[in-house]
């Protein structure tokens, strides 16, 4: 969440003929999401969700489509988009590895893994490998302090990892080329 | 009276009464063979305030972190207009250290339902949204799995609470955050399950009066509803027969609690225990002890937000009045240890990351505010720091401002507060890092 500063005055959206919400999505949306909430405004949360899962983040060109789908102003869907960490604007891998850096991790000794998994894969966290295949995030605390170190791969929780474990999943998400794990 | 049987953790192998590799789902037709939403039933005999009343009786303080009495809040709502009415669940437990709904979630989500169904039915509420933080794939799958199982059971529904028992039906749907801690702040969450971005309201109104949707909502933590059914089960002096009094006059801290605790201890893990367990008796007896018996060092109260119990307050009763020891409060009761080995100053300036990175960005003071104590703690780990700095930074912490101060939600007081108990209880070590600073004066002689 923390601020970055973009020139969106001059920033040209990508758009692409086909669009990225089809009419199968949205008719499932209006029966199943919309009905939940009060305003059409409240079912952008899930639906971004979906979106992100789908396509591994939220174009532009997309968020124009759910602001026409929901009637709310295109920027409320990037200023939701924008504040989230989960939604992203530029595709991330296939593998999301996030490590957990919160307190318990510290200092059940995370930086190792962290630092592993940096020269492994050659990028930084936040960044994303060139074959698309991994992200790497730095994520705060993720619920699971007992078992520290932890980290996500996907969806799937590791628990008390070691470099050997987390160098195992690693080789089976090259192997499977999307991380192994439930998507 | 002490605990002789788990209550929370009833269904859900914990030592010292099960072993938690045991542990598993607890679905929809075991829970129902072992005595659940019997209480529901047994709730829906009795009217709506009478429930209210005994919860109010029971002084069940919120488990979320805060400690608010459960039973007040639901009687601030006003009177039923035929409008909408809603009750969101907080399960977005994001502060560092803190995992204890996660064990409810998991492996007992109809006791939190029976808890959900409970307080709808009491406080007349149509709509329940379960708020999970994104980051809880599996149980958000978990939760999804147990809504829909007791949609099918006639909780929830057009023919539900037990299948049409009342003329009253509640709607529950599951509503996952995307990864903010601010959404854990109670008007943050219901800006996210409005779809907007987490900001913080400013109170009042207060949810009661104008939540979601700007119709009265109930804002609850997992715990302190999974705690409801207990209360109606086994009625409030049994309740009150756990936990303990004030020890400073103020409100009492009644019943069991789920005490998650991590860091340098031989057995990390969830336990539950009356409130006002010793921490020392927590670590030694439940945890066995410190890890490689080490000695202890200091340990987080209950989420880094509350601050830092020092290593003479090993024997801190883990109660709502915790307070007294220089910490902002017990928070979730989910202790982080640390041993003799641990480094203060990364402990602080990890916490100062965490609510840099957290700090939505609303009010000046915290988003300024807590880049410049991160900056300032990066620099004194270095070891770049100079005497100035010490004392510039617990300036800046200072200023964040407590509540009701310079900020909308309590998220600038967490990082004060977390900031300065360390600085403050550690000083000695925060000074061996940073150089002197000497200022040169000038002084004429004979003058």
């Amino acid at each position: 969440m923390s601020w970055k500063i973009v020139d969106s005055g001059n920033a040209k959206i990508e758009r692409r003929d086909e669009p990225w919400c089809t009419e199968a999505m949205k008719a499932r949306w209006t029966a199943e999401i919309i009905p939940r909430y009060e305003t059409r405004h409240g079912a952008l949360m899930p639906i971004l969700h979906e979106v992100q899962h789908e396509y591994r983040h939220v174009p532009y060109q997309a968020m124009i489509e759910l602001a026409t789908f929901l009637q709310i102003p295109p920027a409320e869907v990037l200023d939701t988009v924008s504040f989230y960490e989960e939604y992203t604007v530029e595709p991330v891998g296939k593998c999301v590895i996030g490590i957990c850096q919160s307190i318990a991790c510290e200092v059940c000794g995370h930086q190792a893994l962290l630092d592993h998994v940096r020269d492994e894969l050659g990028i930084d966290p936040h960044e994303t490998t060139e074959d698309g295949l991994f992200s790497l995030l730095a994520m705060e605390c993720l619920g699971s302090c007992d078992t520290a170190p932890v980290a996500l791969f996907n969806e799937t929780l590791h628990e008390n990892l070691d470099i050997p474990t987390i160098d195992r999943l690693i080789a089976e998400a090259r192997q499977v080329g999307d991380g192994g794990s439930e998507h | 009276m002490p605990m002789n049987e788990p209550v929370l953790t009833k269904r859900i192998p914990t030592h010292p009464w099960g072993d938690p590799k045991d542990r598993r789902t607890v679905g929809l037709e075991e829970f129902v063979r072992t005595g659940g939403y019997a209480n529901l039933e047994k709730a829906l005999d009795r009217k709506p305030e009478e429930i209210v009343e005994e919860v109010k009786g029971a002084v069940l303080r919120g488990r979320g972190g805060a400690g608010f009495p459960a039973g007040l809040k639901w009687s601030f709502l006003p009177e039923a207009d035929g409008g909408r009415r809603y009750l969101a669940v907080n399960c977005d437990e994001a502060e560092p250290g803190t995992f204890k709904d996660r064990l409810l979630c998991d492996f007992d989500p109809h006791l939190v339902l029976e808890g959900i169904a409970i307080a709808c039915y009491a406080c007349r509420l149509d709509t329940a949204y379960f708020f999970i933080r994104g980051e809880y794939h599996h149980q958000a799958k978990v939760m999804q799995r147990a809504i829909e199982e007791a949609y099918e059971h006639g909780v929830f529904g057009k023919q539900g609470l037990l299948k049409g028992k009342t003329d009253f039906a509640v709607d529950c749907h599951l509503h996952r955050g995307a990864g903010a801690y601010i959404c854990g702040e109670e008007t943050g969450l219901l800006e996210a399950v409005e779809g907007k971005r987490g900001w913080p309201r400013i109170k009042p109104p207060f949810p009661a009066v104008k939540g979601l949707f700007g119709r009265p909502t109930i804002v609850n933590n997992v715990e302190t509803l999974a705690a409801v059914v207990p209360i109606i089960e086994h009625g409030v002096e049994w309740w009150k027969g756990h936990g303990c009094e004030s020890a400073t006059g103020g409100p009492p801290s009644y019943g069991t609690k789920l005490m998650g605790v991590s860091g340098h201890v031989e057995r990390p893990g969830v336990y539950e225990c009356d409130l006002g367990i010793p921490l020392r008796e927590l670590v030694e007896k439940h945890c066995q002890g410190m890890r490689n018996g080490k000695r202890f060092k200091g340990a987080i109260a209950g989420g880094v937000s509350m601050g830092v119990l020092g290593p003479d307050q090993f024997d801190a009763p883990m109660d709502f009045d915790i307070g007294r020891f220089d910490v902002l409060g017990l928070g979730t009761a989910c202790p982080t240890v640390f041993d003799e080995d641990t480094d203060m100053v990364a402990v602080a300036r990890n916490i100062a990351r965490f609510f840099k990175n957290e700090s939505c960005g609303q009010c000046t003071p915290c988003r300024e505010g807590s880049g410049w104590i991160l900056k300032l703690l990066t620099r004194i780990e270095r070891g770049a720091g100079t005497t100035k700095d010490l004392d510039l930074l617990l300036e800046v912490a200072g200023s964040m401002g407590l509540t009701p101060g310079t900020t909308i939600c309590g998220l600038a007081d967490g990082n004060n507060w977390a900031v300065r108990t360390i600085v403050n209880k550690y000083r000695g070590e925060f000074e061996a890092r940073v150089k002197p600073q000497f200022i040169p004066v000038t002084v004429t002689a004979g003058a």
